[in-house]
């Protein structure tokens, strides 16, 4: 590597392990995810990627190893102050609040910018009145960015598939987040939006100034949209580097394909 | 993903004042936000109170005091069980610690002041004023309760938080069985040691006879008006949605920076608060003698029932629901010795019928809005 000096990671992660009883669920992850960075997270499944996003945002607290956000330690902080740090997530398996309506879960997760003193709200002073309207403005103009404002007051269970995922990433991006972790976005897609979410996931990075680690256990998009890329299998890191590198590598070849006999 | 997003941070000026405008449109609930709704229901109230014994009867009258009574007690159970989504089996718990405290207060309280403990004072007298001092103490002590109870508890889930709420209930009951016999004249609470007042002379399971009977349809729907504008204003609200998504996925809300455990806190101890104070409106009403069993399970599960009927989350199904079934074992009188039976055919019939509740989680208005709601069918499209 002879490229320009790497800035100074937004995201520090070093020696990170989980066990879940006599199983390395993670063992010995270290990352270092720059500013406007696009990072990937393969491995075969299995393979630990979704604990690796459980152990950032803390719904798991690791066994070991650091995790650093612009220098701030935020190992062993709720997820709640980790989300107001500045990491957002969404899900592999959707995890919308069904019942509220699409624009209601992007409020949601604006609130987050704006806190207000509940007597304020059970008062309905101005200030409160007015906190209300600017979070729903700010809503419908995210859901407006992301073509899903004609939608904005459907129940968030009725929407589409595709656009259930659409809405999961506007919901993590409206928590205005610095490192922005995607799971599986790709899930269930053909390879047609496959390649119309890779331009939205770029135009993200661009766009909102966020870093972006995005898993995937499929190679396709992962190789075509992330500038480094980290394999996992069984826990453990078994490759990391640019795209190329990692398609040629004969271990990352091995855990996808097995050994041939 | 239908259409790839163009490659856009912000939107036109003319979009955006689009949006704005739609903003400011799309929700009545910003008309209310004045005093007019509580200036309103006040005037309401005072309309029970005058109106429904003269056209309807006494009888009627008592009939609007225990509905109004049972709608303070499941709207604010339903901040509980249905907003946030947890569920609670011992709501009856803050009635009895609120109706015991308020009745301690106005009882002793009159004992103090005027030595006797019967009802003091016309229409806004100073009874009424110790009345009100101690229903809102009622609110605020079952407030405090909930508060203890709900620290540690609320880290809990689905059914071990509704035995351990259901075990609270029990133990507030087992509390007041414990307690010492009522000191009945002015001369003896004079008299009476600090030994007499650990525990309290509250009646131990004969219950707590001689409370001051302040009550009236004016109070009680004042306290109804009040909790619903806070319902109202919580579901309504960025408050509001904290809750409801907590109930709906308690991972993702935790992601998106909402501090489930304090949430939880809260409405627990809003709820506590307004069953507290529907306790203190209990515990004056004529013809009542709080006793232990006010906190037992029973009473927690015709609350229970409630809210399911009207609707997880539905403020006005709620009402509606808590109103109907605390009047109807009146209203099926005709049917005599059968009545409890024809009232658990209508809870199962109902409950085969619409098994959402009433009105699913929506409000009565929504039946009329313009907007196609969609028609909630199964769990997402996943």
């Amino acid at each position: 590597m002879n490229g320009p000096p790497a800035p100074r990671p937004l995201l520090h992660i070093s020696g990170l392990s989980l066990s879940f009883g006599g199983l390395a669920a993670v063992q010995n992850f270290s990352l270092q995810l720059p500013p406007r960075g696009l990072y990937g997270l393969i491995g075969p499944n299995g393979a630990g990627k979704t604990t690796v996003f459980n152990l950032l945002t803390g719904i798991y607290a690791p066994d070991r190893g650091t995790i650093e956000l612009e220098g701030v330690s935020l190992a062993a902080r709720p997820p709640h102050r980790i989300a107001a740090a500045g990491i957002a997530r969404t899900f592999q398996n959707i995890r919308l609040f069904g019942e509220l309506s699409v624009v209601e879960n992007v409020q949601l997760a604006c609130a987050l910018r704006s806190r207000q003193h509940l007597v304020a709200t059970l008062l309905r002073t101005p200030a409160a009145l007015a906190r209300e309207r600017a979070i729903q403005q700010r809503s419908l103009e995210l859901l407006a960015l992301f073509d899903l404002q004609g939608r904005a007051h459907e129940a968030a269970q009725g929407l589409p598939y595709g656009h259930q995922r659409k809405l999961e990433i506007v919901r993590a991006l409206a928590t205005e987040p610095k490192v922005l972790l995607l799971d599986e976005p790709a899930a269930g897609m053909n390879p047609q939006e496959k390649r119309e979410l890779a331009a939205t996931i770029r135009h993200i990075r661009d766009a909102f100034h966020v870093a972006i680690l995005l898993i995937d256990h499929d190679m396709g998009l992962v190789m075509d949209v992330c500038e480094q890329i980290t394999v996992l299998d069984h826990g453990e890191t078994i490759a990391s580097g640019p795209p190329e590198q990692i398609q040629n590598d004969p271990q990352v070849i091995e855990a996808y394909l097995g050994t041939g006999d | 993903m239908q259409s790839p997003s163009p490659p856009q941070v912000e939107l036109s000026q003319v979009e955006r004042e689009a949006l704005a405008l739609a903003v400011t449109e799309s929700r009545c609930a910003t008309c209310l936000r004045s005093g007019t709704p509580l200036l309103t229901g006040l005037a309401l109230a005072a309309a029970v109170q005058v109106l429904v014994p003269r056209l309807a009867g006494d009888y009627a009258a008592r009939i609007c005091l225990d509905a109004g009574i049972a709608v303070i007690l499941a709207v604010s159970l339903n901040i509980v069980n249905g907003l946030a989504g947890q569920f609670s089996l011992g709501h009856a718990g803050f009635l009895a610690v609120g109706g015991y405290t308020a009745g301690m207060i106005s009882y002793y309280g009159s004992l103090w002041l005027w030595g006797s403990g019967g009802v003091h004072g016309g229409w806004f007298g100073a009874g009424q004023a110790l009345f009100l001092v101690a229903c809102l103490a009622g609110g605020g002590v079952g407030a405090a309760v909930g508060y203890l109870m709900g620290l540690p508890t609320l880290r809990l889930r689905g059914d071990y938080l509704a035995i351990v709420t259901l075990g609270f209930g029990e133990i507030i009951r087992v509390l007041f069985q414990q307690t010492q016999p009522v000191l009945r004249t002015a001369e003896q609470f004079r008299a009476a040691g600090w030994e007499q007042f650990v525990p309290p002379p509250v009646g131990g399971s004969l219950g707590f006879s001689g409370i001051p009977k302040y009550t009236n349809n004016f109070w009680v729907y004042a306290f109804v008006t009040i909790t619903l504008i806070v319902a109202h204003r919580l579901k309504f609200s960025s408050a509001g949605r904290n809750l409801i998504s907590i109930r709906e996925d308690e991972v993702a809300a935790l992601a998106m920076g909402v501090h489930v455990t304090r949430w939880k806190v809260r409405a627990f101890v809003i709820a506590a608060f307004f069953a507290g104070i529907a306790g203190g409106l209990f515990a004056h009403e004529s013809g009542i003698i709080l006793s232990p069993r006010d906190a037992g399970f029973q009473r927690s599960i015709e609350l229970v029932i409630m809210v399911v009927l009207g609707g997880k989350g539905s403020i006005s199904g709620v009402v509606l629901a808590a109103a109907l079934l605390a009047s109807l074992p009146e209203l099926l009188r005709d049917f005599d010795q059968y009545r409890m039976i024809a009232y658990a055919v209508l809870l199962i019939g109902m409950m085969l019928v619409r098994p959402q509740g009433l009105f699913g989680s929506r409000e009565v208005w929504d039946l009329w809005r313009r907007r196609p709601q969609p028609v909630v069918a199964g769990k997402g499209a996943a």
